[in-house]
């Protein structure tokens, strides 16, 4: 029988019983189910999927909302102090004149509130002002995390779920994540307000509330580590730096046998996710393995 | 009415039916260099802001259209290389490390293999082998006839053989 006659019945499932006996006589049996069988390292979902429809509506949304154009690292302003809040508000996007800016996973955004602040938004955040009313309502709500450079002689509030923070031209950095509320001032003068305790920080004062234990630190970096692609952690929670890691790379992690909450010391990069992932590994006795292209698992080197 | 593409229920019921494919049928003919699912969104987007016009029959087509037409834009004649998962030597216990070596070999001459057939076999190739969508399935996804499709998976097979095998 014509081989390439039982080939093409075999690619289609349509051999008949004894064409299948001829068929496992050809020379190339072998070599003809190999190619079949190793298809499948090839599969899409091992690289890239598709989003879901979840995603796809929020999606949807952010592209609809009115958004502030991005600005480049313009200084269009003198900065007197610096301030860092980590405060969260959340408020609702389409039913109102807010204008609201939002970053997903890997993403960085910069914009101008209307006094010529400027605010860098780190992964996975969101701020929101109103334009119109920010003569008498100087309040800009976040989610997430962001650097602020105030204009000089420029005041408003910063409100999150965690606490608000008053600034007076100055320069500081806002994290709110779960159960992580830090504020680092890098210049001038802040006052924080958190859990009914009220907190003044000056220059290079850290002020951290991390499953509600209270932490005053200082540091001499002029800005936050984030602001220039990598992340740095002191004496955190293991699972706080893979929250960052999920958020700068967009990816997931699983663990095995791992104590999540013990403490580290240590950071990553943002652009490099070998060299990263490495970073968060290698120090602390851990390994980790890919399952997908964006999903990995941590588990203890013994 | 119940057919209508701006509907909600209606447009989240056809974001299910299509999007995986589409993808698919994207990562396979061009490779995830243009980011096929970012692709696939903007064809979605497209397709609510022309919802009024595109009626439920036609959505199919025109979200395949679209997205094929956003995905040449980017590209320019560039060689589409699919990735193939590595081998991990954790899957193969008791093999020799010379086994896994070639096993490697063997799936990069593969990939060569893929990376020099035409975009309509490889589509069709993958899909059906590698996602086991029956002849019929791709037919009516690629607006094409099932003796199209059968004859470019025995071609597409064929070229990928004679690849391999001039290497051994």
């Amino acid at each position: 029988m014509d081989k390439d006659y039982l080939i093409k019945k075999w690619l289609s499932g349509e051999l008949t019983e004894s064409e299948r006996k001829d068929f496992k006589k050809l020379d190339d049996y072998g070599l003809n189910l190999e190619i079949l069988e190793n298809a499948k390292h090839f599969k899409a979902s091992h690289f890239s999927t598709v989003s879901s429809y979840d995603d796809f509506k929020n999606n949807l949304k952010i592209k609809k909302a009115p958004v502030i154009k991005l600005n480049s690292y313009k200084v269009l302003f003198r900065v007197a102090a610096l301030l860092v809040i980590g405060v969260s508000v959340y408020f609702a996007f389409f039913f109102n004149n807010l204008t609201t800016v939002q970053t997903l996973a890997s993403n960085k955004n910069t914009f101008e509130l209307p006094d010529a602040s400027n605010v860098v938004l780190n992964s996975e955040s969101k701020a929101s002002f109103s334009k119109s009313k920010w003569s008498d309502k100087r309040e800009v709500s976040l989610e997430g995390e962001a650097f602020f450079k105030v204009a000089k002689g420029s005041k408003f509030d910063v409100l999150t779920s965690g606490g608000i923070v008053s600034v007076v031209g100055t320069q500081f950095n806002v994290k709110n994540r779960e159960n992580y509320f830090e504020v680092k001032c890098f210049e001038g003068v802040v006052s924080v307000n958190s859990k009914g305790k009220s907190q003044q920080l000056t220059k290079g004062n850290t002020y951290r509330i991390l499953n509600d234990i209270v932490t005053i630190d200082s540091t001499t970096n002029i800005q936050p580590n984030w602001i220039k692609d990598r992340s740095s952690f002191k004496s955190v929670p293991l699972y706080v730096v893979l929250n960052e890691f999920e958020r700068q790379y967009g990816v997931k992690f699983s663990t095995e046998k791992i104590d999540t909450k013990r403490l580290i010391t240590g950071g990553f990069v943002h652009n490099n996710i070998e060299q990263a992932l490495k970073s968060i590994t290698v120090p602390f006795d851990l390994e980790y393995k890919r399952d997908q292209s964006n999903k990995f698992t941590l588990f203890s080197s013994d | 009415m119940q057919d209508n593409v701006c509907n909600e229920k209606v447009f989240s019921s056809i974001y299910n039916e299509y999007s995986k494919d589409l993808h698919d049928y994207l990562y396979y003919k061009y490779g995830d260099q243009f980011n096929p699912n970012d692709k696939v969104q903007d064809a979605f987007i497209k397709l609510w802001d022309n919802c009024k016009e595109v009626t439920l029959n036609k959505a199919k087509g025109f979200l395949f259209m679209v997205a094929k037409n956003m995905m040449l834009n980017d590209i320019k004649h560039q060689k589409i290389v699919l990735k193939h998962q590595q081998i991990k030597p954790k899957d193969y216990t008791n093999e020799t490390p010379e086994f896994l070596l070639e096993k490697e070999q063997f799936l990069q001459k593969y990939q060569r293999a893929l990376s020099n057939l035409t975009e309509e076999q490889r589509v069709v190739f993958l899909l059906n082998k590698v996602e086991g969508k029956k002849h019929v399935e791709i037919a009516e996804m690629l607006n094409i006839t099932k003796k199209v499709v059968e004859y470019r998976i025995y071609t597409a097979f064929a070229k990928i053989k004679s690849e391999i095998k001039e290497f051994k």
